[in-house]
């Protein structure tokens, strides 16, 4: 069996006594896509924040790879392979789509003569071209130059998960891609999603919307108050007692799971 | 070419050059309320060769590059630890202590200031603002530049693209006080004396404050800002009898003794600054205007799938 | 001996420290304002009161004032003039972006009024100080051999009784419970009920109050006034307050005595021209190595500093 692109073992992380995370460990094989899911307050987005680096874990090893990651500094791993977007969107404002995108091709750019051949000015340079072939490849229909600021809503989204995929990641952690979307957006988002993952990159993917979910994602793995209650198919996880009782209370434990958790 | 005007672009120059220097913090979201501090290091580096060691110009000019540079650096690993309110004082703190130092200082002239051999006379400077002003709007438009910005609007999401936020910072702000210690040499020999009293707090106001008005967010606010600034006296010149008898009528003030006509300058930037930070507080020049007036904003790519339909 | 009267200055020196510190760090803890307009408005109350004093009301409404009304006059224009700063700065902060440079719109804006006034002030009088006919009887009290003006002693007693009064007024009355629900979490404030528009104000009335009062005692205890005497002061003031520890009353007040003990110290010993570089050295120094200052409180400015 060929090791797992991610393996994350025993981690656990308390914030002033209230311990967030418990002894989580699972899987992401190369070329999965995982759904990360829970209740309000499971501990999702601090899973997300422990491997990017922004927290450090008080216990546990993150593996990416075949290579522990714990020493690297945030600002590192996205140069390891492992690239997320954000719950909220977290584009930078005065800056136009193409930089976006240009600032996700960074962790890429090597050495100082890379850093001082314009990229932005006359004439279109490599980096340019690249960060606006991307966006054309994934269908977002903005002219290049507009600032992001005045986009809708939907369109950052895909910005931003472009943005990631600019630092050409083996990992791609997406924190509620699907917030805020419509039913014809989440379809939308969907088929975005899939296209990139058909290239071969790996998705873990933090959601509550379970159509999405389910469309998108083979497997999952469901937090409650930071411990990990069920790790297995994404087609039996509403058959699971213990992930109902989370969502629904135990006098529910026998019902089916709603559409929306 | 008269004078007065030699004198005003020499200012101009001068003054371009300086509001780049604290563009260049501001631009990664540093607020520099240290700028005279650096201009008069760059200043008295140049006249302390010329008038004391007989230094060629190139020397002199490099050398208040090289200090104000050096220093900006060094002072700029603990500086820039400090966030927000803090990182404003720390700046403003440097600068008074600079000037303290100087004032104190006899081997500088102390009080009484230096003299300084070898005038230059309009187009150096000149010259200077002009390579200058190349100078940061390519950077802006490299890599480095873009990275920068990114520090500016959000210095989490920036470190996690990779971006070293501390080194862009320290970067950003030493290449600034190169250029105000650039501004600073290029003025000692223009004006062939220093003195410490100029260096002041309020220099570092002013400066501050017009490249905020012009913008921060691309190299032109600067340059906006600067001649704004520096124009502001000529184009009151016209206009300021009839200013002034209307203000002083309005609030019948008698006996109005001998108003410095400097003063409405500032009244005015200050007025100026008011109201940008009221209805326009990123500046005059934001990327917005730029982008709209840039003629070529292409039609969207059209992605393959879409043509092969 | 001569120590002893130099601490003694030194304090009274401090004690008009102390009110400006003061009323920075107020303006600094409940609304994350660096408020340049301060030393600004310490020199409005000075410059008004002398100018009551000498020309009297301005369209020729009266003659010249006795002192104490012309002071009065001072400290009413400062708070005046606080109140139209607070119209036309904070009122308008708005958090859009979030990024780097957001929390010093006010910042800026104050640095605008302070020329606009400081500059207003040089058209209307000129750059040069004058001399402000205060009391005229030149009473001094002398206590163990040291020799203290009464104005001077007056001025400390009236800043003790101000101070007390503040953190009175902070600690237990419904404004300063306000005041400190807005400075912990200004949204959550609004949610309580607080109307933070009406409450916003009574911040800048005091910084208004604090400096009138505090240029109105300078300018009775120095006998003089100038359109320069904000810079001076404010950066005293500004040196006390970090040193103090920001956020802090109790730290301006210890910092705005110590900074005026460093001062006379530094003058007896080294001359006037190095007190400049030596309290900003304080200042810088505090900043570099201990930035909350002796009393202050490490997080100013609800999480983004």
């Amino acid at each position: 069996m060929t090791q797992p692109l991610l393996k994350v073992d025993n981690l656990s992380k308390s914030f002033g006594g209230l311990a967030v995370i418990s002894e989580v460990s699972f899987e992401v094989p190369a070329g999965g896509r995982l759904a990360l899911i829970g209740p309000n307050g499971a501990g999702k987005t601090t899973m997300f924040n422990l491997l990017t680096g922004v927290y450090r874990q008080d216990v546990g090893t993150v593996t990416l790879d075949g290579e522990v990651i714990d020493a690297y500094p945030s600002r590192a791993r996205i140069g390891l392979g492992m690239a997320r977007s954000f719950q909220n969107i977290r584009l930078m404002p005065h800056l136009s789509v193409v930089e976006n995108v240009m600032l996700g091709q960074q962790s890429r750019a090597k050495g100082w003569r890379d850093f001082i051949s314009p990229v932005t000015a006359f004439g279109r340079s490599a980096a340019y071209r690249e960060a606006e072939d991307l966006l054309a490849a994934m269908n977002i229909e903005t002219r290049p130059g507009d600032v992001v600021a005045t986009l809708p809503y939907g369109i950052r989204k895909k910005i931003e998960v472009v943005r990631a995929l600019a630092a050409k990641p083996k990992l791609l952690l997406l924190d509620e891609p699907a917030a805020g979307l419509n039913a014809v957006e989440t379809a939308s988002l969907r088929d975005f999603l899939l296209q990139i993952a058909d290239t071969g990159v790996t998705l873990l993917v933090v959601e509550h919307d379970m159509s999405l979910v389910r469309s998108l994602c083979t497997s999952t793995v469901v937090l409650n108050f930071g411990r990990k209650i069920y790790d297995g198919p994404v087609s039996k996880v509403h058959e699971d007692p213990q992930v109902l009782e989370a969502y629904l209370g135990p006098r529910h434990a026998g019902e089916k799971e709603p559409a929306h958790v | 070419m008269s004078g007065y005007w030699i004198g005003l672009i020499t200012i101009l120059s001068i003054n371009v050059i300086f509001a780049y220097g604290i563009f260049l913090a501001v631009a990664t979201g540093q607020l520099n309320l240290g700028g005279a501090g650096f201009q008069a290091l760059g200043a008295y580096a140049a006249a302390y060769l010329a008038m004391e060691m007989d230094q060629p110009l190139v020397v002199t000019i490099a050398a208040g590059m090289i200090v104000a540079g050096v220093i900006g650096f060094a002072i700029s690993f603990p500086i820039l630890r400090l966030k927000g309110v803090y990182l404003v004082l720390g700046t403003f703190a440097f600068a008074e202590v600079v000037a303290g130092l100087i004032l104190n200082s006899d081997a500088l002239g102390g009080a009484t200031g230096l003299p300084v051999p070898t005038f230059i006379d309009w187009d150096v400077p000149a010259i200077a603002a002009i390579v200058v002003a190349l100078l940061v709007f390519w950077l802006m438009s490299t890599r480095f530049g873009l990275v920068v910005r990114s520090v500016h609007d959000d210095e989490v999401v920036a470190d996690l693209m990779g971006v070293n936020v501390r080194m862009v910072r320290v970067c950003a702000f030493a290449l600034g006080a190169a250029l105000a210690g650039l501004s600073g040499a290029l003025y000692a020999h223009a004006f062939s004396f220093v003195e410490i009293q100029v260096f002041n707090a309020s220099l570092s106001i002013y400066v501050l404050l017009y490249v905020l008005l012009g913008g921060a967010q691309t190299a032109w606010g600067p340059l906006f800002g600067a001649a704004f600034f520096t124009l502001l006296p000529e184009a009151l010149r016209d206009t300021l009898p009839a200013l002034k008898e209307a203000v002083f009528g309005t609030l019948g003030i008698e006996g109005a003794s001998n108003p410095p006509d400097e003063s409405w300058r500032f009244v005015i930037l200050g007025v100026a600054t008011v109201l940008m930070m009221i209805f326009r507080p990123e500046g005059l020049i934001t990327r917005t205007l730029v982008e709209r007036l840039r003629p070529l904003n292409r039609a969207p790519r059209r992605a393959p799938a879409e043509a092969a339909e | 001996m001569l120590l002893l009267q130099q601490i003694a200055n030194g304090l009274m020196l401090g004690s008009v420290y102390v009110t400006v510190a003061v009323a920075f760090t107020l303006t600094i803890s409940i609304l994350n304002f660096l408020n340049f307009t301060i030393p600004t408005l310490f020199m409005l109350a000075g410059m008004v009161g002398w100018s009551l004093a000498f020309w009297g009301l301005p369209f020729g409404l009266s003659g010249p004032l006795p002192w104490p009304l012309a002071l009065a006059g001072g400290v009413v224009v400062a708070v005046i003039a606080s109140l139209i700063v607070e119209r036309f700065t904070f009122r308008y902060l708005k958090t859009r972006y979030g990024d780097s440079t957001e929390h010093a719109i006010p910042l800026v804006s104050s640095l605008g009024f302070l020329l606009i006034l400081e500059n207003l002030v040089r058209i209307e009088h000129g750059s040069d100080a004058q001399r402000f006919p205060g009391p005229s009887a030149d009473l001094t009290l002398s206590l163990a051999g040291i020799h203290l003006r009464l104005p001077q002693v007056v001025s400390l007693v009236v800043v003790v009784f101000l101070v007390l009064g503040l953190v009175w007024m902070m600690k237990s009355s419904r404004i300063g419970r306000m005041l400190r629900a807005i400075a912990e979490n200004p949204d959550a404030a609004g949610i309580l009920g607080i109307e933070t528009r009406r409450v916003v104000p009574i911040v800048f009335m005091l910084t208004g109050m604090l400096c009138g009062l505090a240029g109105a005692l300078f300018a009775v205890n120095y006998g003089e006034v100038s359109p320069q005497m904000g810079e001076d002061i404010g950066s005293k003031a500004i040196a006390g307050m970090v040193v103090g520890g920001l956020g802090s009353l109790w730290g301006a007040v210890a910092g705005g005595v110590i900074i005026g003990l460093i001062e006379m110290m530094t003058i007896h010993w080294a001359g006037a021209d190095t007190v400049q570089a030596t309290v900003w050295g304080a200042l810088l120094i505090t900043l570099l190595l201990r930035p909350q200052g002796l009393f202050g409180h490490h997080a100013i400015g609800k999480g983004k500093l």
